[in-house]
């Protein structure tokens, strides 16, 4: 246990003090919240701006029904859209237009909207920044009613209020669990898909972070010098453990640093008025905690496997070429996990969340859409913690015989021979 | 009390027998030279008494108890493929392998001192391993394989990459040792080492222990068989059918002479020749001969 515990501490010391680790645990944070702030603070800045704009009614009849339709509101009670003034069929359309033209390039407004005289023929929304499009979706919208509307005037129907007759439904999706109702914005999806490629993300990290550095005793032949002190089962164990306490550190820190940015970011987007984005997203406790014991756990599985791929090579590029044995599954799930996600409770997604190689990542991604009975969750940790032991048994017969082994890199069925070897 | 004893084993991997039937006796306190062409079965042999390989056959005892974990830190180890962590710092490397070994860290650290002393590394104890060039990287090794005194050390090629004033205190060092008691396993191609370092030998060939026994008795019981010829002038005295073998140096030849053969014949067909003899010298065979006679024919 001694040794393990020695093996431990290198692995943890050496790998937090490198540049690496810092960027990686400390800046990334710093820069989520950075940016984040940011864009609230743009986002929030942009759209305290009215649209300050002319229109131009060469039909005639139309530029009131518009103004109508565009009564929304900024966040900070000013009216998003601001009609400076109509001109109904001017007498000269091409001195108006120059007119309108030159206040826009002056910015005394922002934009003139062009009602053309067939209505066949498209409106037009002449603007010095084309690319705003948050703001054109309700002024289509708002035209594409003023004309139903006149057409509809046209034709002798005799409407009071046509928006109410036009007006499409809307559905309203909200979420039932035993936690109550709650209105569902798409946060649940976006949680669940997050969950999934971060576990797979970081799964896949630390198991070649594992993979790398067996390597690099290897390469550097470190190992012959270890193996005379130590066990390999310690030396893997310490390893495997070792990372595992960099990536719990990492962790931590981004956490707690998740857990300022909720608090910092909702205070600052209430400040910039945007309605709390942020803090509408709500990941309950439970669904964390399942997160980590299913990344330890699938960590356990994945860096047993690549540790044993590491110590079967003696350089990083067949090392390269046969990670992929440690790969397939991650990616696999990677390519099925949207089954799961479009049903959750299915025979297949229950089966598929069960198998030990998938379970890390898709049980937590069930948990987070409806929560599964608690027996499938038991099954899947029994199921998981049976193959960690049996996939470490295997490796570590991997890895004694694999750290003796230089030269050619070997092929699967060379590696499964080791496990005979005494 | 043997300090190593292998009795009959064997160890193959898949379908190749790396050493086959090895039988080896080290007496505790002796300076045992392990010989043997490169592929023979040294490393697999050391691996063995390390329990690191597990042999198929036969019986490994180490200071008396089979091999196990526990017997595996009685012994100090410098493997030929040199190689430490690059970016650690010397000394708390030193301290890493040392705890490894079981000392106390704070043991390990006044140790390294000591021996960083010894070593005139003292200044580079905070540098990161890869900072060090090759002949320091080999000390540092050197001390890692000594530091927590063992009673059996191991030392594969431990001159390779060092200047003659490090070969000298390494060289010290391990004297030192075996007079502490120690027993030291030298595994080198350097037969001249092996006959100024040396009690007793074992070569291996093809797995097999060919040779093995005190070193002394052994050249011994070859008989003066071999003349050391310094000379200048034509060598054409060499064709002389008393002459088995001729081993070719700078200065002269180290002749091997046939059974029976009378040395004087040679020293007079070397003189009458007209060859100017500086040295003549009647002669145990040298441990290189001894090697490629008995690696050659097998």
């Amino acid at each position: 246990m001694r040794k393990i515990w020695l093996i431990i501490k290198r692995e943890y010391v050496t790998r937090v003090k490198t540049k690496g680790f810092v960027i990686g645990t400390l800046i990334v944070p710093l820069m989520g919240i950075g940016f984040t702030a940011l864009v609230i603070f743009l986002v929030g800045h942009q759209s305290n701006q009215s649209l300050r704009f002319a229109i131009v009614d060469n039909a005639g009849g139309i530029a009131p029904v518009v103004v109508g339709g565009l009564d929304m509101k900024l966040p900070s009670g000013q009216p998003t859209f601001v009609v400076t003034e109509t001109i109904d069929r001017p007498q000269s359309p091409g001195a108006v237009q120059d007119g309108l033209r030159a206040k826009v390039i002056s910015g005394a407004l922002d934009a003139y909207l062009l009602i053309p005289k067939d209505l066949s023929q498209p409106a037009e929304l002449h603007t010095k920044n084309p690319g705003n499009y948050a703001l054109f979706g309700p002024l289509t919208a708002a035209l594409d009613q003023a004309l139903v509307e006149v057409r509809l005037n046209a034709r002798g129907i005799h409407v009071d209020d046509v928006r109410d007759i036009v007006r499409g439904a809307d559905l309203q999706i909200i979420k039932v669990s035993k936690q109550g109702e709650s209105v569902e914005k798409g946060q649940t999806m976006g949680v669940a898909v997050a969950i999934v490629i971060l576990l797979y993300l970081s799964l896949l990290m630390y198991g070649i972070i594992t993979m790398r550095s067996v390597l690099e005793e290897k390469t550097t032949r470190t190992m012959e010098v270890l193996i005379s002190a130590v066990h390999p089962f310690e030396l893997l164990a310490g390893k495997i453990l070792g990372v595992a306490a960099v990536a719990f550190t990492q962790f931590f820190i981004w956490s707690l640093s998740l857990a300022l940015l909720a608090t910092y970011g909702a205070a600052l987007s209430a400040m910039a008025g945007t309605g709390a984005t942020l803090a509408s997203i709500h990941i309950p406790a439970g669904l964390l905690a399942a997160a980590g014991v299913y990344f330890f756990g699938g960590y356990f599985l994945y860096s047993a496997m690549f540790a044993a791929v590491g110590a079967a090579c003696s350089n990083e590029q067949d090392a390269a070429q046969l990670q992929w044995i440690a790969m397939a599954p991650l990616v696999f799930t990677m390519l099925i996990y949207s089954m799961v996600l479009n049903d959750p409770s299915s025979r297949a997604s229950v089966i598929l969340s069960e198998i030990p190689f998938f379970s890390p990542l898709l049980m937590p991604l069930r948990i987070s859409l409806q929560t599964p009975p608690a027996w499938q969750i038991a099954l899947s940790i029994g199921l998981l913690f049976v193959s960690i032991v049996a996939v470490i048994y295997c490796s570590a017969k991997v890895y004694r015989v694999g750290i003796l082994m230089y030269g050619k890199r070997p092929t699967l069925p060379e590696m499964v021979r080791w496990l005979r070897y005494s | 009390m043997d300090a190593i004893a292998l009795e009959n084993v064997s160890k193959s991997y898949d379908s190749v027998t790396a050493v086959s039937g090895v039988n080896l006796r080290i007496r505790q306190g002796a300076v045992l030279g392990l010989l043997g062409p490169n592929g023979a079965g040294k490393t697999t042999t050391i691996r063995m008494i390390m329990n690191i390989l597990v042999p198929d056959e036969g019986s490994i005892l180490v200071l008396g108890e089979p091999v196990s974990d526990k017997t595996r830190d009685s012994i100090g180890y410098l493997p030929e493929e040199r190689g430490l962590y690059p970016r650690m710092q010397v000394r708390s490397l030193i301290v890493f392998f040392a705890a490894l070994h079981g000392l106390s860290e704070a043991e390990a650290d006044r140790r390294a001192r000591e021996w960083l002393d010894r070593f005139e590394l003292s200044e580079w104890s905070e540098k990161k391993m890869n900072e060090l060039s090759k002949g320091m990287q080999q000390k540092v090794q050197f001390i890692i394989a000594v530091l927590h005194r063992p009673p059996i050390v191991i030392l594969d090629e431990p001159f390779s990459g060092l200047d003659p004033v490090n070969a000298a205190t390494v060289k010290d060092i391990m004297l030192e040792m075996r007079e502490q008691g120690s027993t030291i396993i030298l595994s080198t191609h350097r037969m001249e080492q092996v006959e100024k370092m040396c009690d007793s030998i074992c070569l291996i060939n093809h797995g097999r222990s060919v040779l093995d026994g005190d070193l002394r008795a052994i050249k011994h019981s070859y008989g003066k068989n071999t003349v050391d010829i310094e000379f200048t002038g034509p060598d054409g005295f060499l064709t002389n059918p008393a002459i088995a073998s001729v081993n070719r140096f700078a200065t002269g030849v180290e002749a091997k002479l046939k059974p029976g053969a009378d040395a004087q014949e040679i020293l007079k067909a070397a003189v009458e020749s007209g060859a100017q003899i500086m040295r003549f010298e009647l002669l145990e065979p040298s441990l290189n001969e001894i090697f490629i006679e008995k690696t050659s024919h097998a």
